[in-house]
């Protein structure tokens, strides 16, 4: 059984937002809505100071929360380990974007807004209420391009290997720190990388199991 | 907030009280108000307490929950996960309260102290009981938000409601209705001891979660929310309704004034708890931070 996860390379990151943008490009996302974040921050004195980058995205949880609490069951973990949303079956009640203790959910309030207002729509943004049409009054998030996941495996090809199979964020980091492939298969080369350097969750105390790794 | 804190620094949850978010503030006093009044007037056998909070349950809870859904023609799909989603669960007893409820008045109005009316109040009492404790249920099963993540918090929120349900059969008694004020009042006191008692172990125990549940205390105390604590809750709520209540003790009967002024504060203290418990509620930060 395939269960999709990512590695993330924090010592590779540079913090460029090249991945913030290339999923925005990919998924035509409006403005101010993000599906991958990076977090910066500080640790230590002057003149010990760390200076940190940690890319956030949403984790497809193995014990998704809210997958749980959804309501309606708009949110469903896919037998490949992706967790799933159904915009057709969403309410709107927001409680998945409450219980994610990871914030990677984002309610998607207004469909009007443009990213010049007052102006024309841009080209982007006319292609993407075609190709990508997002349901304003539902719940948005990362979904580890499941079109690209599909789309590959139907054509033979492998994701985590083969670009037009994987993940936008992943093919676009100019230095390679993310990493895409199955967690349940031993030899991937992302269950290496977790063996070999030590991968680790973010809040795994929240016991919602992230097939997002981290290696430093 | 500054943006770039956004999971960084201890992060405020907004979805349920910022913007539209404020319907849902809304919707849990009254969840409270409604659910609470149904209780307290089956216990003093009182039709228009009943009717009045079944119509505060079904349009203003209801109301303000349905106003607040992103979709909210497709509100009966709430009903279709009850195996884990405690929204799921309180949208099915809210559903069997309206219908119970609707069933229970028709008999005490119109076959009153018959066996059906009997049973149909035990079955509407006992739907109503679930709706109110179901919205402590739904948010301390959010383990991200330690403030929320206590099995005190559907306790605090049934003897919040039960106390606001005493204020309000109060003020129906005043106005002619067959309420034994005394007993009312009685009730108050007891409860609002009670109260004090219970929102007190909530904070204690929230401070020993951890770093998170600490801080939302802090807020909640010190920070932007204390006023409303402290004036809202502490002082209306609270100390204000207890000291009526007991000078209504030792003089014999409090002046309809009086009493009504302890009841409009009370559910001043209502709409403070539930405004503060939710503004305070924060999340961990999701990386290291500045030590």
């Amino acid at each position: 059984m395939t269960k999709w996860g990512m590695v993330i390379d924090l010592k590779r990151c540079i913090g460029c937002y090249s991945c913030m943008v290339t999923c925005k490009q990919e998924h035509f996302l409006p403005p101010g809505m993000f599906w991958t974040r990076l977090l910066v921050s500080e640790t230590g004195e002057y003149p010990q100071v760390t200076n940190q980058a940690y890319p956030v995205l949403c984790n497809h949880c193995t014990e998704a929360v809210c997958v749980k609490v959804c309501p309606s069951g708009a949110t469903t973990r896919r037998s490949d380990g992706l967790v799933d949303l159904d915009h057709d079956k969403c309410v709107g009640c927001r409680y998945c974007v409450i219980a994610c203790p990871y914030q990677q959910r984002t309610f998607y309030r207004d469909g009007k807004k443009q990213y010049f207002p007052g102006q024309s729509l841009t080209e982007l943004e006319i292609i993407g209420k075609e190709l990508y049409p997002l349901s304003p009054g539902t719940v948005v998030k990362c979904n580890f391009c499941k079109e690209k996941i599909d789309e590959g495996i139907r054509k033979g090809l492998t994701p985590g290997v083969e670009r037009e199979a994987t993940p936008a964020c992943v093919t676009n980091c100019p230095v390679k720190a993310r990493h895409f492939g199955n967690l349940n298969d031993p030899n991937s080369k992302i269950s290496k990388l977790i063996r070999q350097r030590k991968g680790f969750q973010l809040h795994p105390e929240f016991g919602t199991e992230p097939s997002v790794y981290y290696i430093d | 907030m500054k943006s770039y804190e956004w999971m960084v620094a201890y992060t405020p949850q907004t979805e349920w009280i910022e913007r539209r978010g404020i319907l849902i503030w809304l919707a849990e006093v009254s969840n409270g108000i409604g659910g609470g009044l149904y209780l307290v007037s089956l216990y003093f056998n009182s039709l228009l307490g009943m009717f009045l909070s079944w119509l505060i349950v079904i349009l203003l809870k209801g109301g303000f929950h349905f106003a607040y859904l992103g979709k909210p023609m497709r509100f009966w799909r709430m009903a279709l996960k009850p195996g884990t989603s405690w929204l799921s669960r309180g949208f099915i007893f809210l559903t069997l309260f309206i219908v119970f409820g609707a069933i229970q008045l028709a008999f005490s109005y119109w076959l009153p102290g018959t066996a059906l009316e009997f049973a149909f109040k035990v079955i509407a009492g006992f739907m109503v009981f679930l709706v109110v404790i179901n919205t402590g249920f739904v948010m301390n099963y959010i383990n991200a938000i330690p403030l929320w993540n206590s099995a005190m918090l559907p306790l605090l929120f049934l003897s919040c409601g039960v106390l606001d349900g005493l204020a309000v059969i109060l003020t129906i008694g005043l106005c002619g209705s067959n309420v034994d004020i005394m007993e009312a009042e009685a009730g108050s006191r007891f409860l609002l001891i009670l109260n004090a008692f219970l929102i007190t172990i909530y904070l204690w125990g929230a401070i020993y979660t951890g770093a998170t549940g600490k801080r939302s205390v802090i807020e909640l105390i010190k920070g932007q929310t204390a006023p409303i604590l402290w004036v809202g809750v502490v002082l209306c709520g609270i100390i204000i309704p207890f000291g009526i209540s007991v000078s209504s003790y030792f003089v014999g009967e409090a002046s309809a004034h009086l009493l009504i002024t302890a009841v409009i504060f009370e559910m001043v203290g209502a709409f403070s708890l539930k405004y503060t418990i939710l503004k305070s509620a924060l999340y961990s930060p999701l990386i290291p931070t500045r030590s």
